[in-house]
């Protein structure tokens, strides 16, 4: 999509993803960043870190995906979690109400620790098991799980307007059919105020080639010159 | 739900300092049962990074005294001691907001290039998640320093800054010149005779005998080495201001050192817990571990605070008293509401901004040791943009506190250019941090065994020595299956790669 030669600038950004388990938090993940879907999935250990690249008309976005390694259990890597994320997917199931009460605490814990200005997109998972996935809409009339084949607990417009209230990007995806899934970061990557991907020249810096972003980072695994002798003091 | 008490660990680990969490990513994919504890609720303990909260709570319990009765009843001494905090009254007024974006490093280290940590964390493939910054200008403060001359001297970085520099007089230059080449290969047969039999000498002494390098020179030799009573020898000044000049240029020019973002060796140990959480080690923080009962010789069982009972051959944890009469450092950190961008000015093409700056104060020989400034940006993720973070640094004495705060006050007007108005502190936090005893405890009881790292180093640069012990703990831990050379050497989990594909949106 970048046609113009002069590159764009970068940014990493720390996204961390949080949820019940088994809402399909790594699915998301895989679906997006490989395209890929597994069904019945271990539940992640061993999962990598993964980044995925995305192109914005005015930069680059590379996310850094932090998944939470199948330590639901003692919600102890949660600090870490917290620390300098700059974006949250928080997700539930939506054919299991107790998935959105979990969900609704993240999304509490995130505001009381997390860094201000953090972007958190609430993802309501598992559309293909619900009656509006064929048509991929989100809207669904009057279902209340009477048809055969609908397992939805928590209607969208219970979620969105809990969205609403507190803020947060809202979807309903499919990791399965991959409904919605880069629609998700789209919002998200869109969403981070440039302000924080920007150095510490930031406020009126000058030049269009910001020095912002991961040109600062200094990169471990780059050819790594020979000090030439004496050239220090 | 498998329960914990059940099946015996393989090792237990307690706290998540830097050694500990370095041993947790070497046993990441040793498929060993891993139990990883820290009574504290946060990561990093010795070298943790603090929110503002965080910060107040810790200062809190670490504000203890030590009184001159204490030491007489030889009661425990901890790490650290005698914290406190002040807050500036307009603090809010003047853009100390949301104490969440603050990182504070309770003993930040640079580190330089060619060091091994970084090493292993590239074979690791644990590089990746963390941020590395560029460490840049040396300065040296001035007191003396006329209108003319400014208060912050630079020291040189390059042959060419050398040579263009208007500070050093020419004769000097070629003594500087001389010293800087016979440094690079001082090890070197043709060399060694020039400082043999002078090792245990002072570098100032020997640098104005030898290599008639005068006061100031001297005074930018010594910075370099960081040396925490300035009364560094002539071998171990040697060896660190090679150290120096070899880690320029290695990963990009400009730089001798890197910091890792977001609060230095607290991010590397975080990144390391979570590469052994992600290799299926178990994590539980505001979790403390003691030993229940007496080892038989065959098990330790430990007693955790939210009443689970574990067993494990293999403890390893951190030792948390101090050794009576060791060095003392006093330390002070300020965020102050300015970017202080005179400091962060890249001096050579192509390198990266630079994230730190080092401001050195140089000591008296005889009555004050120097002090060392490590001048934060807002880059670093410790602060808002805006402002900046300082570490100042000597060694504890009766006014090592007033010392930090005048040589804060002389470093901040000294960055700040003509006309424009003093940058202020917004908030402070004061504590000393002394050492336990520097080699690992080991108790070896019939089968089981407990290993005590020793405190982290109060060197102001990242000490390779810390990593010794880690392999040792690691040795022990493997037994017979222990192959050295797969010792944090990792390929990258499944989808971490490079970002051959790209997602236009």
């Amino acid at each position: 999509m970048a046609d113009s030669n002069a590159p764009k600038p970068s940014s990493s950004v720390k996204l961390v993803l949080l949820g019940e388990a088994a809402v399909g938090k790594s699915s998301l993940v895989l679906r997006f960043v490989n395209n890929d879907f597994q069904e019945n999935k271990e539940p992640t250990i061993g999962a990598a870190f993964l980044t995925q690249k995305c192109n914005l008309p005015t930069r680059t976005i590379k996310f850094e995906i932090w998944d939470t390694a199948g330590q639901e259990r003692f919600a102890s890597l949660a600090p870490m979690y917290y620390r300098n994320a700059q974006a949250a997917l928080v997700v539930y199931d939506l054919t299991k109400p107790t998935s959105l009460i979990k969900a609704k605490h993240w999304v509490a814990e995130l505001q009381r620790q997390a860094s201000p200005g953090i972007v958190i997109a609430l993802v309501g998972n598992k559309l293909d098991l619900t009656n509006d996935s064929e048509s991929g809409q989100a809207e669904s009339e009057g279902a209340d799980g009477e048809e055969s084949g609908d397992a939805r607990k928590i209607s969208t417009e219970e979620a969105k307007t809990y969205a609403e209230e507190e803020g947060l990007l809202f979807f309903e995806t499919s990791a399965k059919t991959g409904h919605n899934v880069s629609e998700v970061f789209t919002a998200i990557a869109n969403a981070i105020p440039e302000t924080s991907l920007k150095s510490t020249r930031g406020p009126g810096a000058s030049s269009a080639v910001n020095r912002g972003g991961d040109e600062q980072r200094v990169n471990l695994n780059g050819p790594r010159e020979a000090a030439k002798e004496g050239c220090a003091c | 739900m498998e329960s914990l008490g059940d099946e015996p660990w393989d090792v237990v680990i307690c706290g998540t300092g830097l050694q500990q969490s370095l041993l947790a990513l070497a046993l990441s994919r040793s498929n060993k049962r891993i139990l990883h504890v820290d009574p504290n609720d946060y990561y990093g303990e010795h070298e943790a990074a603090f929110s503002l909260q965080e910060a107040d709570s810790w200062a809190a319990t670490h504000a203890g005294r030590s009184t001159e009765e204490d030491s007489s009843v030889e009661k425990r001494q901890p790490i650290f001691k005698n914290a406190s905090v002040w807050k500036h009254p307009d603090a809010a007024d003047l853009g100390l907001l949301s104490p969440h974006a603050y990182s504070l490093a309770l003993a930040p280290q640079i580190i330089h290039t060619r060091s091994k940590i970084l090493e292993q964390l590239v074979s690791s493939q644990a590089y990746r998640q963390v941020v590395f910054l560029a460490v840049g200008s040396f300065f040296v403060f001035d007191a003396e320093a006329t209108d003319s001359s400014p208060k912050l001297a630079r020291i040189p970085s390059s042959r060419e800054d050398v040579f263009a520099t208007k500070a050093i007089p020419v004769k000097s230059k070629r003594y500087l010149m001389k010293f800087l080449k016979f440094v690079i290969d001082h090890d070197s047969e043709e060399q060694k005779p020039v400082w043999q039999g002078q090792e245990q000498k002072l570098l100032s002494e020997f640098l104005a005998s030898e290599f008639k390098l005068d006061e100031n020179l001297q005074k930018y030799i010594l910075a370099l080495t960081l040396s925490l009573d300035g009364l560094i020898t002539v071998a171990d000044g040697l060896a660190t201001i090679h150290r120096h000049l070899t880690s320029m240029g290695v990963f990009g020019p400009g730089f001798c050192a890197v910091y890792p973002k977001w609060g230095g060796s607290s991010e590397i140990a975080q990144v390391a817990c979570r590469a052994g959480a992600v290799g299926g080690g178990i994590y539980m923080l505001d979790t403390e571990a003691n030993v229940s009962n007496s080892p038989d010789g065959h098990e330790i069982s430990l007693e955790l605070s939210n009443g689970i009972s574990v067993r494990t051959t293999k403890l390893v944890t951190s030792q948390q008293d101090a050794l009576p009469d060791a060095q003392t450092i006093t330390r002070l950190i300020a965020v102050v509401n300015s970017p202080l961008k005179p400091l962060f000015e890249t001096v050579v093409e192509g390198a990266p901004t630079p994230a730190v700056a080092v401001v050195v104060f140089p000591g008296q020989i005889t009555e004050n040791s120097p002090i060392y400034a490590f001048v934060h940006s807002s880059e670093t993720g410790e602060c808002l943009i805006g402002q900046s973070v300082i570490y100042l640094t000597t060694l504890a004495c009766r006014q090592s506190a007033q010392r930090l705060e005048s040589a804060l006050d002389d470093l901040l007007a000294a960055a700040t250019p003509e006309g424009s108005p003093a940058p202020v502190s917004l908030y402070k936090l004061q504590y000393e941090q002394t050492v336990s005893a520097r080699e690992p405890l080991i108790t070896t009881r019939e089968e089981t065994r407990t290993f005590a790292f020793p405190s982290p180093s109060l060197s102001l640069t990242f000490d390779d020595g810390c990593l010794g012990p880690v392999k040792d703990a690691w040795k022990l831990v493997m037994g017979d299956t222990a192959l050295e050379t797969e010792y944090m050497v990792f390929q990258d989990r499944e989808g971490v790669g490079d970002d051959d594909d790209v997602y236009d949106l």
